[in-house]
């Protein structure tokens, strides 16, 4: 009876830490850092559960032993060795331990191109900026590319409140404060996309300030390190020469910059390749012409508060050609 | 228990009362239901009912303005200027003015409207602006078209003020402004029928081909672009942008008056009107820096980006347009009583953002602006040249 009263309970349990698997979790690692994070944790859980196991005995044999038993669990040798030798001795090599494995990073320098990346925690968005070996910075927005197996340096820092950088697949999570600059050495061993998200409550949208890191072959980073790095592409249809100069025309570069054009705003994400980014608005919407035009118009319905202004006074020809230039911009 | 009421008496007490109000209830409602009560505005009041009325009229708009707090007016040019442009429209009609009689129509009613001259001495600024603003119940006085407008409410008090004092000529000058010279006898109205709009109903506050706006607090339409000009008129008349005093004016207007009003407007050239020359008041190098480059840190963008001379033509040209004017609206984008349409609600996020003191100079900076870029001056430079070649011949 009492087996079947227990088992939702284990079944349902079983189901939820399942879910803990996979994308955004720390126990789906994919660099060296990720791993020893997730050591460090199996360690403490494991040496927590062992711990407990032997407090519930203990209390046991205190509540329901013998006499002598009683006599010998209250004396003065007991409290000196669990309350005071047993946390020394664990705790002390836990510490210890502990800052081994996270202070022992790959060294940021190794590759022949070091990459600088500085990561701003905005509300509610990341602006990132590239800087080369020769010092020439870039900006992009929401989305962070590195070489697979290159460890790259982030220097993490706020516009405005505390906002927190994590990316639980790749590394553990460094805060962003006013005022300061924290790092961060990201690696990843393979190749993939993964979701990072502020761990930080940093105001109303905070729960959609999310990005992604994709980590690409060393090749293919070069590649788009080069792409990302240049001027946006020129116009090539009408409906996208109609859409820059309504983009213009509409004040969108007061607040936005595209390189190469005259919108040189920098209030809100840098738009020159934002067509090629993997999501919209800070990983809510997926990036498509069509989410393009709704968040223009819809920006407050979809993410409320965030600062974008809201575009409703423009016509449905307008925000589909407006989007499509967008778009287009890879 | 009180001494000498019994229970039964104090009944019998309560008894009596109740009845005696169902009576009271009964013939009242007897009255009503037999149309014995002449409501009739031709028999005018009994000398007592009128006095009865008047003391209580006096005594609620004394007791409900209490807390209001009146700005400085003491003659408020623009304020004044203002107000005498909505009066000549909204007012006079009913109450008079300096010249003009009362309409026979409205000298019938009752109460008659007073004539306000002798009257508006017994009233302090924040009583005017509270019947001004709220109007009066039982005596056909409207309360104020947008009740979220005090400070027009505040250019009528403003010019309520100098009324007393005004001859004739004075009123004309101040409120017909810059259509006071085109005044036309009813002989020429009934003959008229031409096919060009009217525009003295604007030129009162506005500007012509000639003369800018009569008061800091009325914005320059001249060169204005046409489908901004023509989508404000509309937004007046349904009701999604706020005014007392534009929006029972832009709701007569039909579509192809709002369409020839903003034709004209938009036909005049810019900033071409006799003013002197803006001074440089305030701090007109930062309201210059905000326009051009927005406040990157507070997500303010620059105003330049929507209302400058390449911006689409739904925005407005900001240059040239008086700092007070532009000061208020500002204000009226913040507190979110301009934010009804969806271009207002894009620029009320904006303002929302902005200081007083931002808000002050970014006025500072296009109020002292003429014209801030080629293109209008090479506009000016084509209107111009037939002129040009007519002289040389």
């Amino acid at each position: 009876m009492r087996f079947l009263r227990t088992c939702p309970a284990l079944i349902a349990t079983a189901v939820i830490l399942s879910g803990c698997g996979g994308d955004q979790s720390v126990l789906s690692p994919f660099s060296d850092n990720a791993r020893t994070v997730n050591v460090l944790s199996n360690v403490l859980f494991i040496g927590g559960f062992l711990i407990l196991a032997v407090v519930i005995v203990l209390a046991g044999l205190a509540a329901f032993g013998g006499a002598h038993l009683r006599r010998r669990l209250a004396g003065e040798n007991a409290v000196v060795i669990g309350g005071l030798v047993f946390p020394l001795v664990t705790l002390t090599p836990l510490l210890l331990y502990g800052y081994a494995l996270l202070g022992a990073g790959p060294n940021p320098l190794d590759g022949q191109r070091p990459l600088k990346v500085t990561v701003i925690g905005e509300q509610w968005w990341w602006r990132v900026i590239y800087t080369d070996s020769k010092g020439d910075s870039f900006e992009s927005a929401n989305e962070l590319r590195i070489p697979v197996g290159r460890p790259v340096k982030l220097s993490l820092t706020t516009a405005d409140v505390i906002h927190s950088f994590w990316v639980p697949n790749l590394a553990g999570k460094v805060d962003m404060i006013p005022g300061r600059t924290n790092t961060l050495t990201l690696s990843a061993d393979t190749p993939g996309v993964f979701r990072g998200q502020c761990a930080e409550y940093c105001g109303g949208a905070h729960a959609l300030m999310a990005f992604k890191v994709v980590a690409l072959p060393a090749k293919e980073f070069a590649t788009w390190l080069d792409v990302e790095q240049s001027q946006a592409r020129e116009p090539r249809s009408q409906v996208e020469r109609e859409g820059l100069e309504l983009f213009l025309a509409n004040g969108c570069g007061g607040c936005h910059s595209i390189r190469g054009t005259a919108a040189r705003g920098t209030a809100g994400p840098d738009l020159t390749h934002v067509g090629g980014r993997k999501s919209l608005a800070a990983g809510v919407l997926p990036n498509t012409a069509e989410s393009i035009a709704r968040w223009i118009r819809d920006n407050q319905e979809i993410k409320p508060e965030n600062r974008m202004l809201p575009y409703r006074s423009l016509e449905p020809g307008e925000l589909s050609a407006i989007s499509s230039y967008l778009s287009s911009l890879r | 228990m009180i001494p000498g009421f019994s229970t039964p008496r104090l009944r019998a007490l309560g008894s009596w009362i109740v009845g005696s109000l169902v009576a009271v209830i009964c013939a009242a409602l007897l009255f009503a239901w037999s149309g014995l009560y002449n409501i009739a505005a031709s028999s005018g009041h009994l000398a007592m009912t009128r006095a009865f009325l008047e003391f209580g009229m006096r005594n609620s708009v004394r007791t409900q303005s209490a807390m209001i707090e009146a700005p400085a007016l003491d003659d408020d040019v623009d304020r004044v200027r203002l107000g005498a442009g909505h009066y000549q429209g909204g007012c006079a009609p009913c109450h008079g003015a300096p010249g003009e009689p009362v309409n026979p129509i409205a000298e019938h009613m009752l109460p008659p409207p007073p004539t306000l001259a002798p009257h508006v001495k017994s009233w302090q600024d924040k009583h005017l602006f509270w019947i001004v603003k709220h109007g009066m119940k039982y005596t056909g006085m409207p309360a104020w078209a947008s009740q979220n407008r005090d400070d027009e409410v505040w250019a009528v008090v403003a010019f309520l003020r100098r009324l007393p004092d005004l001859t004739p000529e004075e009123y004309r000058d101040l409120a017909y402004g810059n259509a006071s010279a085109q005044r036309r006898p009813v002989t020429a109205l009934l003959s008229s029928g031409s096919d060009t709009p009217d525009i003295a109903a604007c030129a009162k506050c506005h500007g012509t081909k000639s003369a800018g706006p009569t008061s800091n607090l009325v914005p320059r339409l001249a060169g204005q672009s046409e489908p901004y000009l023509a989508q404000a008129l509309r937004d007046y008349a349904d009701n999604s942008r706020q005014s007392g005093i534009m929006e029972p004016i832009a709701a007569e207007l039909d579509e192809q008056t709002v369409k020839a009003v903003a034709a004209y407007y938009a036909g005049l050239r810019r900033n071409q009107d006799p003013r002197p020359e803006p001074s440089l008041t305030g701090e007109h190098d930062a309201g210059e820096k905000i326009a051009r480059d927005g406040v990157a840190d507070e997500a303010i963008p620059s105003c330049l980006s929507c209302h400058g001379e390449n911006a689409a033509e739904r925005y407005p040209r900001l240059a040239g347009q008086p700092q007070r004017y532009l000061a208020l609206q500002l204000r009226l984008f913040r507190s979110g009583v301009r934010a009804n349409t969806g271009q207002a609600r894009t620029m009320a996020a904006i303002a929302k953002r902005m200081s007083d003191r931002q808000i002050e100079q970014v006025s500072a900076y296009f109020g002292s602006l003429r014209s801030f870029s080629l293109q209008p001056d090479e506009r000016d430079a084509a209107l111009t040249a037939p002129e040009k070649q007519g002289a040389n011949q």
